[in-house]
């Protein structure tokens, strides 16, 4: 892999973190899973099993660190970089946002109010702007918002989340 | 068993059944086709709505989502250049080519009555192969089930992704997600951190459809060439007609290349993670290699668009084969019919087909008029594909991630788990972007607490840790396990070493190029 231009060095620095996160991360669940009280019964504790898979993972996070570092150095990109590339996902990250606050509200405003208002918000977002799209997008969130809800509640007896105002 | 093949025969023959499984395989094409949306996520969609169906229902019903769904990338392949699953990126090597030559009909009539013989083979294989297969299982202890779990994860890792320990650590990061919750022996918590959400575990389901669904959908609205291309292209116009007996008749002219084909996608099947999305590829490359005229290949080659379609229709019979014999699932859409099979109280292991040989048999039995169905429904309907696969993104991706929420809440009936889909969507689609393959992590959610539990149950049984090179199949699994990692790292620095000895031709070229000039 090129790792001439920032641009080029800006996944492989974020590959190296994610490295070192998770090696952190597990090291400190191995030994949490230490921790785990041993059974009288079985030779394996609740905290074996576990304390052996986090301790492999970060083993390879530092293999993985060591390879990278070793072939191709310390890749050097820049906080703008990462910045402008950040940018370029502006629709996805919106898009999560939305979909996050979506899963948030659902247990407060209930199923079909929580999906129409997530359905409308995200189509109006993506769509293009024409009276025609806006009109689809409402048509589309009336009925993925009522059709589900009274689809699972009638055929399947299983009821989605209503409001608890 | 006579008796269990008739209660089989029975159940998926019965005119509801079949009418949910034409329905199905109708979906299950309909969202291969649409470019970004998978067939596991079709079948994870599908899950909350067998809840409430005999479990000889919803699997019948998963299974034709399944078989459709394998076919179902042919359409945007074909009619767009684009193909709508990663198992029909070789289909569009010829079935694009030869739409645009003016024969669209021709080349989707290939793609389905190829896509039909694969999967026939397919049964037949899984039929044959299965319950010996079973039968040995069951004499295995908790030493051979976790040497075959390891077995089955470095096969995992080494096959999915560019870098073998991007795919060591996703599976271990899998198999760490599923030690949260009570341990599968004793019920103990783990790293709860007195959070109640956590307390009942991540279920797998919620994993699964936050890795794949979520991470994939918002993958789908990031900027790229192909969604340009797809908002551009113009549809394939000329000979809509399917021409289906020309096509059987040249198709059986040739069998080889079928069958050939599709023998490569049941065995690629088999093997826990590779699935459909190499078996196009290999069995495409074999049939370029054994042609007498490889330079027609990627210029519209009928034999092209029948070996990619064979090769990746026929590993959903050879996919099935670990999953019903040894319980393991070779691929995440086999993980989802796993736990359909569970969700309906019934447990999945060599047992299987000794306790429910029933279910096995509607299983074979479904897959086999899915693939009817699959042929019939694709020569009737298409006409009407070309109009839905231009429904745009803006309504696919919310609506479908609207649907996850959906799959998720049901599952359980349970708020927490809305959360969990969202942290763990989040998490997947970050995963993605590092490059690190999902796969192999959704795999280890599954196997690894089998793995745990063989393990400690091989500790309960005996403290000799020896066991598990002196047993002789837990000694072979563990080689082939070794073997497995060994032959990916010699693979992988083989690649490696080819694609650079490329790029300095390339550059040498170009160079002398310039000096001429």
């Amino acid at each position: 892999m090129k790792r001439k231009t920032p641009d080029a060095a800006l996944l492989p620095t974020l590959q190296l973190v994610s490295y070192v996160v998770l090696a952190m991360g597990a090291v400190f669940m191995a030994i949490r899973a230490g921790a785990l009280p041993a059974s009288r019964w079985e030779p394996m504790s609740a905290g074996t099993f576990p304390q052996l898979i986090f301790s492999s993972i970060a083993v390879l996070c530092v293999v993985a660190i060591i390879f990278e570092l070793a072939k191709h150095g310390l890749p050097v990109t820049t906080l703008k970089t990462a910045w402008q590339r950040l940018m370029s996902l502006k629709r996805v990250l919106v898009n999560l946002g939305l979909f996050v606050f979506y899963m948030v509200l659902m247990p407060w405003a209930g199923f079909i109010a929580a999906t129409f208002g997530y359905l409308l918000a995200a189509q109006l977002y993506l769509a293009p702007r024409k009276p025609l799209s806006l009109l689809i997008a409402l048509g589309v969130a009336l009925l993925f918002s009522f059709g589900p809800y009274y689809l699972f509640a009638d055929v399947f007896s299983i009821y989605l989340p209503r409001p608890r105002w | 068993m006579t008796d269990a093949f008739l209660i089989a025969l029975g159940g998926v023959t019965e005119p509801y059944t079949l009418a949910l499984m034409a329905l199905a395989t109708f979906a299950g094409i309909v969202a291969a086709a649409i470019p970004g949306f998978t067939i596991t996520m079709a079948i994870v969609l599908t899950l909350p709505l067998t809840f409430a169906m005999p479990p000889m229902q919803g699997i019948a019903v998963m299974l034709s989502v399944y078989v459709g769904g394998l076919s179902g990338g042919l359409f945007s392949a074909a009619l767009l250049g684009i193909p709508g699953t990663p198992s029909a990126v070789a289909t569009t090597f010829d079935a694009f080519p030869m739409a645009r030559k003016g024969q669209p009909g021709r080349a989707l009539s290939l793609g389905l009555f190829a896509s039909f013989v694969g999967s026939l083979i397919s049964i037949v294989i899984l039929i044959v192969a299965a319950p010996p297969l079973a039968l040995l299982a069951v004499k295995l202890g908790p030493w051979e089930y976790f040497a075959l779990i390891v077995f089955a994860l470095t096969i995992i890792a080494s096959l999915v992704g560019d870098s073998i320990i991007r795919g060591l650590i996703a599976g271990l990061v899998g198999i760490a997600i599923a030690t949260i919750g009570p341990d599968p022996l004793m019920a103990r918590e783990r790293f709860t951190f007195g959070y109640d959400l956590l307390t009942a575990g991540i279920p797998f389901l919620v994993v699964l459809i936050g890795m794949y669904a979520m991470s994939q959908l918002l993958s789908e609205l990031e900027p790229s060439a192909s969604s340009e291309k797809a908002a551009s292209s113009a549809l394939v116009s000329g000979d809509m007609r399917p021409h289906l007996w020309e096509v059987v008749k040249s198709t059986m002219m040739k069998p080889f290349n079928i069958v050939r084909s599709s023998l490569l996608g049941v065995f690629i099947g088999a093997v826990p993670g590779a699935g459909s999305s190499i078996s196009n590829l290999v069995a495409y490359d074999q049939a370029k290699r054994a042609s007498k005229h490889p330079e027609t290949f990627g210029q519209g080659e009928p034999q092209g668009v029948v070996a990619s379609e064979a090769g990746n229709s026929s590993t959903v019979g050879g996919s099935l084969i670990p999953l019903i014999s040894l319980g393991i699932p070779g691929s995440p859409a086999d993980a989802v019919l796993m736990a359909a099979i569970m969700v309906h109280g019934i447990s999945v292991g060599p047992r299987l087909i000794l306790d429910h040989p029933d279910l096995v048999y509607s299983m074979f039995i479904a897959m086999a008029v899915a693939s009817v169905f699959m042929l019939v429904i694709g020569v009737i309907m298409m006409r009407a594909f070309m109009r839905l696969l231009n429904v745009p993104k803006y309504i696919v991706v919310p609506v479908v991630l609207a649907c996850c929420a959906i799959g998720t809440y049901t599952l359980n009936n349970r708020v927490s788990d809305l959360y969990l889909l969202a942290a763990i969507g989040t998490f997947g689609y970050l995963m993605k972007k590092l490059d690190y393959p999902l796969a192999p992590l959704v795999l280890g959610v599954v196997l690894g607490p089998i793995a745990e539990t063989n393990l400690r149950r091989a500790f309960q049984t005996s403290a000799d840790w020896t066991l598990f090179f002196t047993r002789p199949i837990s000694a072979l699994l563990l080689a082939l396990a070794v073997l497995s990692v060994a032959y990916s790292i010699y693979g992988y620095i083989r690649h490696r070493r080819l694609v650079a000895e490329r790029t300095q031709a390339q550059a040498r070229a170009f160079q002398d190029g310039a000096s001429q000039e």
